[in-house]
């Protein structure tokens, strides 16, 4: 009777610590690819970066406070739907990053379709409660819009934060998109002159300088 | 001693369901009460005469949200003021600042070296009807080719 309770025991506390320590792995796998200096390691990211590290949300607030790319970019409904959404765009990240044209990629038009990379749960996590009207820091004018998002929500003319809010994190991202891919060709010389500008500026956050 | 097993592994089950179920959110409520709203009526072909740009419409606008205070008769409605432009749009500082590229070429339609930032939003912008654009009353060749600006949204 003795033995098969030390055996179970054993077994575990065995099970314990092999548990303890897959979870302590992807936890810290998790936490490491979640953080700017990853995302800012491809360099097509670089005046996304720029434009964060411009923004409340990348640090340029009064206390200093920052949001992560994945606490915008990943949903946060549930932890299976967010290890799901991370490693499936992760891995199209990655096939892009190593086998699509990176020239290619038509930012511009990506700004538009924002509202399918940033996820409401991800905002309401850190803004908890702003969509309670009684806090009396919302304006009226906010009161009114995110009244409007509640009466929405749920229904097929659903809208999302950053449908409205389409600036949030990345503050004057198409300044930079533009120093790096003109929308006008006569801006190009202009254009080179500030994108140098930029990458002295904002090299100390990983973002690559041109050497030549 | 087979029970015992059974049990820890079911405790563990349910730990790990607990888990994964731990961050999953409830939803919030959304009934509101509407008895602010005016009831306003438009009309089939009201909607397709007062179309919304694409960048309105897809946010779902009522026309109270621009035309507040102007009773309930859409035909009756009247161009709002640009402050309720701004009350979203933030202020005309701010859109100069989001094209501050422009500015390199001192072409920067809302920070412009005739007026500065100080244009009335309804000069280019229309929301019912085509926009224009004021810059190319003189630099029409410019505008046409799209060699310094797009059409104005």
């Amino acid at each position: 009777m003795k033995r098969p309770i030390i055996f179970i025991l054993l077994l575990i506390i065995i099970g314990v610590l092999i548990g303890v320590s897959i979870s302590y792995g992807t936890y810290y796998g998790i936490n490491k690819t979640g953080s700017e200096n990853f995302c800012v390691s491809c360099h097509e990211m670089d005046s996304v970066v720029m434009s964060y590290k411009d923004d409340v949300h990348g640090g340029k607030g009064e206390l200093g406070a920052s949001a992560r790319c994945v606490d915008c970019h990943l949903p946060h409904d549930s932890l299976v739907n967010y290890i799901y959404t991370k490693a499936t765009t992760g891995l199209a990240e990655v096939g892009v990053h190593f086998l699509g044209n990176l020239d290619e990629i038509d930012w511009q038009e990506k700004r538009y379709h924002r509202q399918f990379y940033v996820y409401d749960s991800g905002c309401l996590q850190c803004h908890g409660n702003v969509l309670d009207n009684t806090l009396s820091s919302s304006s009226k004018q906010a009161q009114k819009m995110h009244k409007h998002y509640k009466k929405l929500k749920g229904t097929k003319k659903e809208i999302k934060c950053a449908s409205c809010h389409f600036d949030a994190g990345h503050k004057g991202l198409r300044n930079f998109l533009n120093y790096y891919k003109p929308e006008y060709s006569i801006y190009k010389d202009k254009m080179e002159e500030k994108k140098e500008e930029v990458q002295q500026k904002y090299k100390r956050y990983g973002v690559e300088v041109d050497e030549e | 001693m087979k029970t015992k097993v059974k049990a820890t592994f079911l405790f563990c089950f349910f730990l790990l369901l607990s888990c994964l179920y731990a961050n999953s959110q409830q939803e919030e409520s959304t009934t509101l009460s509407s008895n602010s709203d005016a009831k306003i009526k438009v009309t089939p072909e009201q909607k397709e005469k007062y179309h919304l740009k694409p960048v309105h419409a897809q946010l779902y606008f009522d026309c109270i949200f621009c035309h507040e205070g102007q009773g309930n008769n859409p035909e009756n409605f009247e161009a709002p003021d640009e402050e309720v432009c701004l009350a979203c749009h933030k202020s005309k500082l701010y859109l100069a600042k989001r094209l501050e590229f422009m500015d390199t070429l001192k072409a920067n339609p809302h920070n412009s070296v005739h007026d500065g930032p100080n244009l009335y939003c309804d000069e280019c912008h229309r929301e019912h009807e085509p926009s224009v654009n004021m810059c190319s009353e003189c630099h029409l060749k410019e505008i046409k080719n799209n060699i310094w600006m797009k059409a104005t949204p």
